[in-house]
């Protein structure tokens, strides 16, 4: 800068720039963040009750409106832990989370009335290794659990047959050892919350 | 003569001044995001739009920002158009915000903006930092596409989620793993620098 090098231009006015940056900036994105704010969290509680409804086998359309209907309809929520009315009578559904191999994995497991045969998995949250540990969502991976009962043993990818039998995940043997034991304790966990009372 | 440099600016990214290839900037994102096609669209989108406004602010201001906090602004910059990135995909395309996770708020730590900020946006007009930050956005962008290309095909026999390869294809896990990223970074910058830029390397 040929300008000459005054108190002000040194020290008061890269201080007034920077704040009337930082100003502006803030002023933006808290402006945009507060304009988004009801459609984030609209998506957050979608995806939460997505799950529940997907762990409870209730059967509904996947648009935030029908997953809202078929939520409001057939859920019960309780202490802890939902309660689905489904066609094939009562479902109770628990959110469990546990360690994954990157970090927490959280999902809400259903079960029968019998609270101990699976009526369905679905994860709400993980961040394992995409296209090999993050394939627990895929639905051949989830939709395995439904009709067997804990505790489970893994097996070769594609080979699993007997009711406490589930498929690992090739090249994701961590994370299905994470998600084995979550399974585990989820099965634990119903019949300590909801049959326990 | 306008149109030249305009020509040059847009061009050079692209090809003989590369930032992924040549300059090797950029490096983590690449390595990070690669293993599947959609998911390098939406990182390569959010970059392109964060180097071409963040280079055209920083132009408009360069007169008026003091040299020894220019940092300081450049990041602020950055990171605002960045928080715009998430917001939007939080707010509108949510099952992808999940899927990205954190490297959507780590775009800011991407070298590419910042260097282009500092080695173009501060001395020249804000049109020409605008197709100099989009052009960098570019020539990043197709880079990481053919990585998540080969990346993904390999890796899991599919592109853009849907199966290509039938069932006799054995998936290279590698492929998406980490290793895998390295692997095939190297092999396309190793190509491009033996097949079109042997006069480049001889100057």
């Amino acid at each position: 800068m040929k300008a000459k090098r005054t108190f002000y231009s040194e020290r008061i006015y890269p201080l007034l720039f920077m704040f009337a940056v930082t100003f502006f900036c803030i002023l933006l994105t808290s402006g945009l963040h507060l304009a988004t704010q009801d459609k984030a969290i609209t998506n957050e509680r979608s995806f939460t009750r997505r799950a529940i409804l997907n762990a409870g086998g209730v059967d509904f359309e996947n648009t935030t409106e029908g997953i809202e209907e078929a939520y409001q309809s057939k859920i019960e929520e309780k202490d802890g832990y939902y309660v689905a009315d489904s066609e094939n009578g009562k479902r109770y559904i628990i959110p469990v989370e546990g360690p994954g191999l990157w970090g927490a994995i959280t999902i809400m497991a259903g079960f029968e009335e019998d609270l101990s045969t699976f009526s369905g998995i679905a994860i709400v949250s993980q961040n394992e290794t995409p296209g090999l540990g993050a394939r627990i969502e895929e639905p051949w991976f989830t939709e395995q659990f439904r009709g067997k009962q804990a505790p489970f043993t893994l097996v070769e990818e594609g080979t699993a047959d007997a009711a406490t039998e589930v498929d690992a995940i090739t090249g994701a043997t961590r994370t299905s050892e994470y998600f084995r034991n979550l399974t585990n304790r989820a099965a634990d966990d119903a019949k300590r919350i909801i049959g326990g009372e | 003569m306008a149109n030249k440099l305009l020509r040059k600016t847009f061009m050079e990214p692209l090809g003989k001044n590369n930032p992924v290839f040549v300059q090797i900037l950029g490096i983590c994102s690449t390595l990070a995001v690669t293993n599947k096609l959609q998911n390098t669209m939406v990182m390569v989108l959010g970059v392109m739009f964060t180097t071409a406004l963040s280079s055209l602010t920083i132009s408009l201001l360069r007169n008026h920002i003091p040299s020894r906090i220019r940092m300081m602004v450049e990041t602020m910059v950055i990171a605002t158009f960045v928080i715009i990135v998430d917001i939007v995909l939080k707010a509108f395309y949510p099952e992808m915000w999940k899927q990205l996770g954190p490297y959507v708020g780590l775009i800011i730590t991407n070298c590419i903006i910042m260097g282009r900020i500092e080695a173009f946006a501060l001395q020249n007009k804000p049109m020409l930092s605008l197709v100099d930050g989009l052009a960098s956005g570019l020539g990043y962008a197709y880079v990481l596409l053919a990585i998540a290309f080969v990346r993904e095909l390999l890796g899991t026999g599919s592109l853009w989620g849907y199966q290509i390869l039938g069932s006799w294809w054995t998936n290279w896990s590698i492929m998406i793993m980490p290793p895998g990223g390295f692997f095939v970074l190297a092999i396309i910058i190793w190509i491009i620098r033996e097949k079109f830029m042997k006069e480049a390397k001889n100057d």
